[in-house]
C-alpha cells in the first residue's frame, strides 16, 4: 500500500512540477509575453486603442491577471485544477476543447503502433534468440540496428512519396475522408485505418527494430538460464518451455519500456503529424508555435507531461501485477 | 504410492543400476577429454560420493548418466541402464523421446544452485504439477506424495506450494528442488554439489535430510562434490576424480583409514578435520591439468612425490587393492607408508556422528 501511495505521490508532484515550470516561463521571458505580442501588433499598423483592446484580449486568454506574483500562481494552479488552460490566442476557443478534440486521434496512432512495435518484436526477437549465430540473426541485427538509426520522419517522408504519392495506396495527409460522417460503422473505421495506417507504419518499422534487440537479449540471457536446462531435464515440452517459461520471462522486462514508449510517442507525434497533415495533438502544437500561441503551447507542454507520468505510474502500479517478484514490502522468508 | 520399507536395503554390488563403460565426453572435435574412459557402476540402494576438484571432470560424469552434457559436447562410451524390472536399456541409445521420458522419471538430478533451478515466475507447486503432467502422471497423486516429501524435508507443503520460488530461502528451495527430483520415483538420483550455494550449518542438514530419505524411500544417489568431509557421512562408497576419470574407488570407512592413492592422501590431508589444527593442513602443491595439455603416463605425476620413470610414461591400470577397492597407481602400497595422513583413523566415524546432531 505504502508502495502505491508513493508512486502517486511521485506523479503528482512531477506534474506539479511541471506546472510551476509553465507558470514560470511564461512570466521569464523578458518583459512578459504581452511584450512580444505588443512588438508583433505594432507592426501591424494597429492604432494605440486597438493595439491596447488587443492586449486586453490576449491577457484574458493567457489567463494573466494583475497582481502580486504568489496571487498569481494559485490562481493559474486553481484555473488548471478547474480544467481552465486558458484559451488560444488566434481563436479565442478553449485550449482544452482543443486538445480534447485532437489528442484522443494521436493517442489512437500511437498506441496502435507501439503495440505493433511490442508484438513484432516480441516474436521477431524470441526467433532471433532461438536462432542465435544464424544468417537470420545476423540479417535480423543488423537491419534492427539500421532501422533504428533512421529518423522516423525520414522515413514518413519516403512511405509518403511511394505510397501515397507516385502510388496512390494510401491518403497523403488527413484523419479521415473530408465530410464522412463519424460514426462507429465499418466503413468509418475502414477509413480511419486507412488514413492512419502510415503515420503508424513509419513509427513501427523505425523503432520495433531496436526493441526487436532488446527481446533477442532478453531471450538469449533466459535460454542460458539453469530453470530452462532443468525444464528441459524434465521432460516439458518445448512449446511450454518457449512459452511459459522463455518468453514469459524475456517480455516481464520490456513491459515498462512498452507504456513509456506510448508516452514518449506521443511527444513524437509534433512531426510525425506535420509529416502526414494529421491533425493530432502533434498537429495542433506545430500550429500555435508558428503563430506563437502560447496558451496552446504551454497546454500541449502539460499534456505531453501527464500523458507521460501517467504511463509511468501505470507501469509502476500495474508491474507488481505483471511479475510475482516484485510484491511490494512481501521480504523473503528465511529458512 | 510411496514405498515405505521397514528394513534398509544394503547395496548390492551384483546389481548395478547404471554401468558406465568407458563413457568419455570430448570438446574440439575429439581433440581434449573432459571425461576421460570412466568405467564405473552405481549400485542399486548406495550412496556413492563422485570427490574432485574443480575441473576434475565431476559434473561430466554426472551429466554423462543422463546424457545431458553442456553442447558442443560429445558424449561416447556405453551408458546402461538396468531398471528394476525390464530389460537394460542404452541410455545413449535412446530416440529423443525415450531420452525425455527416462530423464526424471527413472534418472533425476539435482544441480548445483538451486536458487536458479526454478522458474521466477512460477509458483512452486506448478513445477510439481507440470513435471507430473508432463510425464503423463496422475496428478493428484503425485501432489500427495510432493506433499509427503515436502513434509518429510520438514516443510509446509502448502505454504511452499504456493510460493513463487524468491518467496523461500536458499535452504528451502533446495530442500524443494530435492522433494522435485523425487516426485516420479526415480531410480536414480544424481545430485551435483546440491548444497554449494548453501552455509555450513545448511549443508549439514541437508545432507541429514537425504540420510533420512534414503533410508526411507531406499534411495540411490550419486551424489558429486569437493567436499570428502561432507559426504563422507552419507556414502557408501567413494570415487575419487583426478584429471577427468576416478583414480581410486572404494567403500568410504577404507578410503577415508587406508586409502590407495597419493592424491586421495594428499586430498585426505589437505581437507579440514577434526585431528588435525588448521595449521596441519597440507595443500596439494601444483594443480589439476587442463584438457588439453594432460600429462602423459600417470596424471598425477608432476604432482606425486612418487612418480618414477614408469608414472612418467605409461598410465597405470586400475588394480585391486582389497575387495571392492580399486586404485590406479603403481605404487599404492607405498603410498600408504610414504603419505601419513594427518588424524587417526576415525574421520569417517567422526564425519558420521558430526552429522547426527
Ligand atoms: S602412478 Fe606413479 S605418479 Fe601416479 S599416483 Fe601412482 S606413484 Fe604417483
Amino acid at each position: 500500500m505504502r508502495y502505491y501511495a508513493e508512486r502517486v505521490a511521485r506523479s503528482v508532484l512531477t506534474v506539479w512540477a511541471a506546472v510551476t515550470l509553465t507558470f514560470g516561463i511564461l512570466r521569464l521571458m523578458p518583459g512578459g509575453p504581452l511584450v512580444q505580442l505588443r512588438g508583433q501588433l505594432s507592426r501591424r499598423n494597429m492604432s494605440p486603442e486597438e493595439i491596447e483592446n488587443q492586449i486586453a484580449v490576449y491577457r484574458e486568454r493567457l489567463n494573466l491577471v494583475d497582481a502580486p506574483i504568489h496571487e498569481q500562481y494559485i490562481a493559474y494552479l486553481s484555473n488548471l485544477l478547474q480544467g481552465d488552460f486558458g484559451q488560444s490566442l488566434k481563436e479565442g476557443e478553449p485550449v482544452l476543447q482543443l486538445i480534447g478534440e485532437a489528442l484522443p486521434w494521436t493517442v489512437f496512432v500511437m498506441t496502435v503502433a507501439t503495440i505493433l512495435i511490442f508484438a513484432i518484436a516480441i516474436v521477431w526477437g524470441a526467433l532471433t534468440a532461438y536462432k542465435e549465430g544464424s544468417t537470420f540473426d545476423k540479417v535480423s541485427s543488423v537491419a534492427g540496428v539500421l532501422l533504428g538509426s533512421i529518423p522516423f520522419y525520414v522515413f514518413a517522408f519516403i512511405l509518403l512519396l511511394f505510397l501515397a504519392y507516385q502510388n496512390k495506396f494510401f491518403p497523403a495527409s488527413g484523419r479521415m475522408t473530408p465530410l464522412t460522417d463519424v460514426e462507429l460503422t465499418v466503413g468509418f473505421i475502414i477509413d480511419v485505418l486507412h488514413h492512419a495506417a502510415l503515420p503508424i507504419a513509419s513509427v513501427v518499422v523505425v523503432q520495433a527494430g531496436l526493441q526487436m534487440l532488446s527481446m533477442r537479449g532478453n531471450s538469449i540471457q533466459v535460454l542460458g538460464e539453469d530453470y530452462v536446462r532443468v525444464a528441459r531435464l524434465r521432460g516439458l515440452s518445448d512449446r511450454r518451455i518457449s512459452t511459459r517459461y522463455v518468453a514469459r520471462n524475456a517480455i516481464l522486462p520490456m513491459y515498462t519500456g512498452f507504456l513509456t514508449l506510448i508516452g514518449f510517442n506521443i511527444g513524437n507525434s509534433v512531426i510525425l503529424e506535420q509529416v502526414f497533415t494529421y491533425r493530432g495533438i502533434g498537429y495542433v502544437m506545430f500550429d500555435a508555435l508558428e503563430v506563437q500561441d502560447y496558451s496552446v503551447l504551454m497546454g500541449v507542454f502539460l499534456v505531453f507531461t501527464i500523458v507521460l507520468v501517467v504511463a509511468v505510474l501505470i507501469a509502476d502500479l500495474t508491474y507488481s501485477w505483471v511479475d510475482p517478484r516484485v510484491k511490494s514490502g512481501d521480504a523473503s522468508e528465511a529458512y | 504410492m510411496a514405498s515405505t520399507t521397514v528394513e534398509t536395503r544394503e547395496p548390492d554390488s551384483e546389481d548395478p543400476v547404471v554401468e558406465l563403460r568407458n563413457a568419455s565426453v570430448t570438446y574440439d572435435d575429439g581433440n581434449s577429454y573432459v571425461l576421460d574412459h570412466v568405467s564405473m557402476d552405481v549400485h542399486r540402494h548406495e550412496v556413492i560420493g563422485v570427490i574432485g576438484e574443480s575441473g576434475s571432470g565431476k559434473s561430466m560424469l554426472a551429466e554423462s548418466m543422463l546424457d545431458s552434457i553442456p553442447d558442443p559436447g560429445v558424449l561416447r562410451g556405453q551408458v546402461r541402464y538396468n531398471p528394476s524390472e525390464g530389460e537394460p536399456i542404452d541410455v545413449l541409445d535412446l530416440t529423443t523421446e525415450e531420452l525425455r521420458q527416462l530423464r526424471w522419471e527413472e534418472i533425476s538430478m539435482v544441480f548445483q544452485g538451486a536458487m536458479s533451478s526454478f522458474n521466477p515466475t512460477m509458483r512452486v507447486g506448478k513445477h510439481f504439477e507440470e513435471t507430473l503432467s508432463a510425464h503423463d502422471a496422475d496428478i493428484d497423486e503425485g501432489l500427495a506424495f510432493a506433499r509427503e516429501l515436502l513434509q518429510d524435508l520438514y516443510l509446509e507443503p502448502d505454504r511452499v506450494l504456493n510460493s513463487y520460488p524468491h518467496e523461500l530461502s536458499g535452504g528451502m528451495q533446495q530442500r524443494a528442488l530435492i522433494a522435485l527430483s523425487l516426485v516420479l520415483e526415480p531410480e536414480l538420483l544424481v545430485m551435483d554439489e546440491p548444497t554449494a550455494a548453501l552455509d555450513l550449518l545448511m549443508q549439514r542438514s541437508i545432507l541429514r535430510l537425504l540420510r533420512e530419505l534414503k533410508e526411507k524411500y531406499d534411495l540411490t544417489m550419486v551424489f558429486i562434490t569437493h567436499d570428502l568431509p561432507l559426504i563422507a557421512a552419507l556414502a557408501d562408497r567413494l570415487a575419487i576424480m583426478y584429471a577427468f576419470h576416478p583414480v581410486e574407488i572404494g567403500r568410504t570407512e577404507e578410503i577415508v583409514q587406508n586409502a590407495a592413492h597419493p592424491y586421495t592422501r594428499a586430498l585426505l590431508n589437505s581437507t579440514p578435520n577434526l585431528d588435525a589444527p588448521i595449521e596441519e593442513m597440507v595443500p596439494i602443491p601444483g594443480s589439476q591439468p587442463a584438457p588439453i595439455n594432460v600429462p602423459d603416463g600417470c596424471a598425477y605425476h608432476p604432482r606425486c612425490p612418487l612418480a618414477d620413470e614408469q608414472c612418467r610414461s605409461s598410465k597405470p591400470d586400475y588394480v585391486s587393492v582389497s575387495d571392492r577397492h580399486t586404485s590406479a597407481c603403481y605404487h599404492w602400497d607405498d603410498a600408504r607408508d610414504e603419505i601419513a595422513l594427518n588424524y587417526s583413523e576415525n574421520l569417517g566415524d567422526a564425519a558420521r556422528s558430526g552429522g547426527d546432531e
